[in-house]
């Protein structure tokens, strides 16, 4: 039995370098970032690295990287959510629906957090239990949500202004400490969590797994559905989650809040590296493209060179950002 | 050495709808038995193993593991009764590192359920000793060819003490010579007395190695004979079945 001559080291050293294809991403994409800030530097005159530029650009990223993680962590998993900027709005609605009515700032983020779940929940519920593309059932909620919001209102905005009642819960989801805006701090902790499971935690596992190969998943033993679920859930949640952030920091609901966030999340992933077939993707690389959208909107705004090019050069660093990581997937093989 | 069965399945019926996949099969497998089970293209012989590994829960009949009744609805229930399946194109996840893909479903894990890395590291020896050398664990699968993959597969199942483990088509994707090694990963399983059964439609690959051979058509069981009794060409008629009655 011992004659059978297996190749003594399948390892190659420049292969195993490939085979780290995420750290690779991160790093294109960190190289962007750097650059993007090096530009815009020079192109704003340097006001963008103002303290006060800063903040405002940070709190925008917190915001939408919130968001972004939750449906990085879908599309790893091999599903898409479109309707989470509809769920913020909801959250958000909620939120200050039953702050309207006097309940506990505190509680109605509870609240709302649940309302984000069990939306994310019936997207994915939907989507698994009958087969669905997940692409055409949160299509479908992303414009029945959004319906449902505008029943609710008619239209009419709806004051939300804790900042003046409740200044202890402003300034625990969007007030400044120091120099730090809350909403990064909240970021971080929510990136560093949700990276370390995916990347050290049972359950990361089975979500990478799902999104690499759902048959090869199951036969594994691995409840797919369950899996892909609780990921539809996590990210309504962080939908909610910034939708009543975002309420709380403009003091008034309007029925369109949040209506970019869910192709702008799609984007940050993307040019962060997550596949959109699934199975890979990083939370870091995610928030790193997550930077890279409010930096090229906030740099040509302080550049001068006006909002209207942002969509244009935005759709611009997504295609080269894309070529450069199938470039590199090419390569690998 | 004496006979110990393993798994008893008495009666196993399997609809798709109005297609009667598997139709009534019985058969017994031994401890550290090879069963071949061959037959054509849409005999049964997937539909059968799909029953067998939780994929599909039978319409009809009972399943035994060392004489208790089972019940095998999905494939952890299967995992969880030592049945192990190695599925040709669907054993590991690509886009994965080897260990993540080792110990996939069943990963060691501390009380909150992190990954204990150091243990999953483990998987490099395990695959040493039935000569599968690659030195990280972290090599991604994608980069494996396809006979160092089955390897994987037949060694995660042997670290995990299968009883019985369902190869499906286990060579069809592989170069000759890999071929070969897979055959001999099988012996080894025979030797550590786990229990395989060998879904392949081609006789000559599994004829060497099987000890009982289990011929299907049509859904039902037409033959059900030791190799000692029977011979390369009795078997051969039997899966071509119609075309020569």
């Amino acid at each position: 039995m011992n004659e059978r001559n297996y190749p003594k080291v399948v390892n190659i050293k420049n292969k195993n370098l490939f085979s780290r294809i995420g750290a690779i991403r991160e790093i294109i994409i960190f190289v962007l970032t750097i650059a993007l800030f090096i530009v815009f530097f020079f192109t704003t005159k340097g006001i963008m690295f103002s303290i006060e530029a800063l903040k405002i650009i940070f709190v925008a990223v917190s915001e939408l990287g919130l968001a972004v993680i939750g449906v990085t962590m879908l599309m790893i998993s091999g599903e898409f959510d479109l309707s989470v900027g509809s769920i913020s709005a909801m959250g958000a609605l909620v939120a200050a629906k039953l702050y309207q009515l006097g309940l506990n700032p505190f509680l109605v983020l509870v609240i709302a957090l649940i309302v984000g779940i069990t939306l994310g929940g019936f997207n994915g519920f939907i989507t698994v239990k009958f087969k669905l593309p997940s692409f055409i059932v949160t299509l479908a909620t992303m414009i029945g949500f959004r319906g449902l919001i505008y029943v609710i209102t008619e239209g009419v905005p709806i004051g939300f202004r804790v900042f003046e009642t409740h200044p202890a819960f402003y300034k625990f989801l969007t007030g400044v400490l120091g120099v730090i805006p809350v909403p990064l701090i909240w970021l971080v902790i929510i990136t560093i969590i949700i990276a370390l499971i995916l990347n050290y935690h049972k359950f990361g596992n089975h979500v990478f797994a799902v999104g690499g190969n759902k048959e090869t998943a199951r036969a594994m033993g691995i409840n797919t559905d369950k899996i892909k679920i609780i990921c539809f859930m996590i990210a309504g949640m962080l939908s909610a989650l910034t939708g009543v952030m975002r309420v709380t920091r403009v003091r008034s609901f309007h029925s369109l809040q949040g209506d970019q966030i869910a192709l702008l999340a799609i984007a940050a992933a993307v040019i962060g590296g997550t596949l959109l077939t699934g199975g890979m993707g990083t939370i870091i690389g995610a928030v790193l493209g997550t930077i890279v959208i409010v930096l090229v909107e906030y740099g040509l705004i302080m550049s001068g060179i006006g909002a209207y090019m942002y969509n244009v050069v935005l759709g611009g660093v997504i295609i080269v950002v894309v070529i450069l990581n199938n470039v590199i997937g090419q390569r690998r093989k | 050495m004496e006979k110990l069965l393993l798994m008893k399945a008495t009666d196993i019926h399997k609809w798709y709808g109005k297609i009667h996949a598997v139709n009534g099969v019985s058969f017994t497998i031994n401890r550290g038995e090879i069963l071949g089970l061959i037959g054509d293209n849409g005999a049964g012989k997937s539909s059968l193993l799909k029953v067998l590994s939780g994929y599909h829960h039978q319409d009809k009949g009972e399943i035994f593991i060392e004489g208790e009744k089972v019940k095998i609805t999905s494939p952890a229930d299967a995992r969880a009764l030592g049945i192990e399946t190695v599925y040709q194109e669907r054993a590991l996840v690509d886009s994965m590192s080897l260990a993540r893909n080792f110990y996939m479903g069943r990963e060691p894990v501390g009380h909150t359920g992190f990954l204990n890395k150091r243990k999953m590291a483990e998987c490099i020896d395990v695959l040493k000793k039935i000569g599968l050398y690659i030195n990280s664990p972290d090599y991604l699968v994608s980069n494996l060819s396809g006979g160092q993959r089955q390897g994987v597969a037949i060694g995660r199942a042997m670290y995990f003490k299968a009883k019985l483990v369902l190869l499906d088509e286990p060579t069809t994707a592989l170069s000759v010579k890999e071929v070969h090694r897979v055959l001999d990963l099988v012996m080894e399983f025979k030797e550590a007395n786990i229990s395989v059964i060998f879904i392949t439609h081609s006789l000559q690959q599994v004829y060497d190695i099987a000890d009982r051979f289990l011929v299907l058509e049509n859904g039902e069981k037409v033959k059900d004979i030791e190799k000692d009794a029977t011979s390369m060409e009795e078997l051969t008629r039997a899966v071509m079945g119609e075309i020569n009655a």
